[in-house]
């Protein structure tokens, strides 16, 4: 029984995907199968697999790891996007991603029906999202274009509408991926005060990042993933230093291994020798 | 040591015991219909935003915007008498009410049911970074279809100003008609949004499939010009058969719906909307995976 003295309770989390349906499937190839012609590929890869960890209420926790360790399957996972194919994850309190900001943004509409439109989505109640907007609007700083459709708004307008709807609701638990610098200078400020505040009043935190200050300075505890496992698990600063090594590790055994492949090679056979 | 330090893993096949079995599959047949049926009841709201999202999009670009939704099926039953009466030589006496009163419901019908079967892969972009019950989106699509049919009925009416010997009490039956319709509409909606998203070929075949379904109701023409043809047993297994000939009896012929036939299509349609949740609800969880 998962302990409820958790905010988060990971226990033998495994994510799987099926590469013949990722593989944009067509009847075709579907029909091939059936008839026999099964091609010969792994079909199935375990993006996450024996994940256990606990996460404590008012605990924030790390995530460290080179490119496609897992780290943001393990985020959609946290956020009930994707569903476990072994083991479970529960969670006590409302979740929510920091993911990529403006996603799901209608072009053609306005940005006030936009933030009626991504609040449903959220699943936060409409008299919520009509009480925040004013504020959502205010904090995105983008005047009269409210009223004018989304597709007419530069980059920045975009992601500033999508970080103050995003944030607008504090979770209890708070994912974040990477998204503590967005906008112009003046609006960085702000969004790192916004996300200092979410911080503090969400129960549990996970950050993803590669910015390995951002470990050491906003987590408790943090864990090294690679390979769609954990490979280390402690305080951030000795979880950091691990991953370090372990980086300067491996390119030591790259020098090395280039280094055989630049050696200089022994003096060839001259062909003289060779004839007659 | 491999070259380019790749650690030297020998594949072990982890035997898991007692695997934990998925939530969609813990759910039986009829929990999980309750559970897409409570999805569409919670998320009311969000539909909402979706149809009203949806209908500001579809005419937002144009001068007279909304008005095309009067103007498209005009232009589309012109076509029709053109040909069914120019052309075809065909003695159809008011021919334009006649073709409108069966066009206006089959457009909303194809266009709703297309529109609704990428409503999924539409948004897959949002589908990979929120969760939420996707089972709205095709519901959403189908609602804002039927709104537009609703804006028709409004050019259907101004066609009663040429005809108005058509006109009977038995146009007030048409929001009957209309439900059994929008039943049997949202039923394929989320069937083949559900099938779409893991294979890309429904909606191509679904343009031609819906042509041929067109020519084998009887919209240009009406089921007693098929008398004595064998081609009638074939129009008998077409739910449409039923529902367009219904619309044209209240709108051209003075006459009844055909109520039977109805109860039966709206039967057929509700057990088909049953399957088609099921479905859905079963392979909801994959879809931010596929997309």
């Amino acid at each position: 029984m998962p302990d409820s003295a958790y905010a988060v309770d990971v226990q033998d989390l495994g994510i799987r995907y099926n590469l013949r349906l990722t593989r944009r499937t067509t009847l075709k190839g579907s029909l091939a199968e059936l008839v026999g012609r099964k091609q010969q590929v792994e079909s199935h890869f375990w993006a996450l697999r024996h994940i256990n960890f606990k996460i404590g209420h008012g605990e924030s926790l790390g995530i460290v790891g080179p490119n496609g360790a897992g780290k943001s399957t393990l985020l959609l996972a946290l956020a009930g996007i994707l569903a476990p194919n072994e083991g479970s994850i529960t969670l006590n309190g409302r979740v929510s991603t920091l993911l990529t900001l403006g996603a799901g943004f209608e072009m053609e509409v306005s940005g006030r029906d936009n933030i009626g439109l991504i609040g449903a989505f959220m699943g936060i109640r409409h008299k919520t999202m009509q009480q925040l907007t004013p504020s959502i609007i205010e904090f995105a700083d983008i005047g009269p274009f409210i009223d004018a459709p989304v597709r007419t708004y530069s980059t920045g307008m975009r992601a500033r509408l999508g970080f103050a709807i995003a944030t607008a609701v504090a979770p209890d638990i708070l994912l974040l991926d990477e998204v503590l610098g967005t906008g112009d200078e003046e609006f960085r400020g702000r969004s790192q005060q916004r996300i200092r505040d979410l911080v503090a009043r969400a129960k549990a935190i996970v950050l993803v990042s590669h910015d390995l200050t951002y470990i050491t300075e906003f987590c408790d505890r943090a864990i090294l993933m690679d390979m769609g496992q954990i490979l280390y698990e402690g305080s951030p600063a000795e979880t950091v230093e691990f991953y370090k090594e372990r980086v300067r590790q491996r390119k030591r055994m790259l020098e090395e291994e280039a280094h055989r492949f630049t050696m200089p090679l022994p003096k060839p056979v001259t062909l003289d020798r060779q004839a007659s | 040591m491999l070259p380019f330090g790749l650690p030297m893993t020998t594949r072990v096949r982890a035997v898991t015991v007692a695997r934990p079995v998925p939530a969609a599959r813990r759910l039986g047949f009829v929990g999980l219909i309750i559970q897409g049926v409570l999805d569409l009841k919670t998320r009311g709201r969000l539909i909402q935003h979706l149809v009203s999202t949806d209908l500001k999009r579809t005419h937002a670009d144009t001068v007279i915007g909304q008005l095309w939704w009067l103007i498209d099926p005009f232009f589309q039953m012109a076509i029709y008498s053109i040909l069914v009466t120019v052309i075809f030589h065909k003695k159809i006496e008011d021919a334009p009410l006649f073709l409108f009163a069966a066009i206006l419901p089959w457009k909303w019908f194809q266009s709703t049911v297309s529109e609704a079967t990428t409503s999924v892969t539409g948004r897959g972009n949002l589908i990979r970074q929120l969760q939420f019950p996707k089972i709205v989106l095709p519901a959403a699509a189908t609602l804002a279809g039927s709104v537009s049919f609703f804006f028709g009925l409004f050019s259907l009416a101004l066609l009663y100003v040429f005809y108005p010997h058509h006109l009977s009490h038995w146009l007030l039956t048409i929001p009957i008609i209309a439900a059994v319709q929008f039943v049997f509409t949202l039923a394929l909606s989320i069937l083949f949004s559900a099938v779409n998203t893991f294979y890309r070929d429904v909606q191509n075949l679904l343009r031609h499939v819906m042509r041929i379904w067109f020519y084998m109701s009887p919209a240009l023409y009406s089921l007693a010009d098929l008398q004595g043809s064998g081609f009638r047993y074939v129009l008998a297994f077409n739910p449409f058969t039923y529902i367009l000939e219904s619309y044209r009896n209240v709108a051209y012929y003075h006459a009844a719906p055909e109520w039977g036939a109805l109860a039966g299509v709206l039967a057929l349609s509700l057990v088909l909307l049953a399957f088609s949740i099921w479905v859905f609800k079963r392979v909801e969880t994959g879809f931010a995976k596929i997309l």
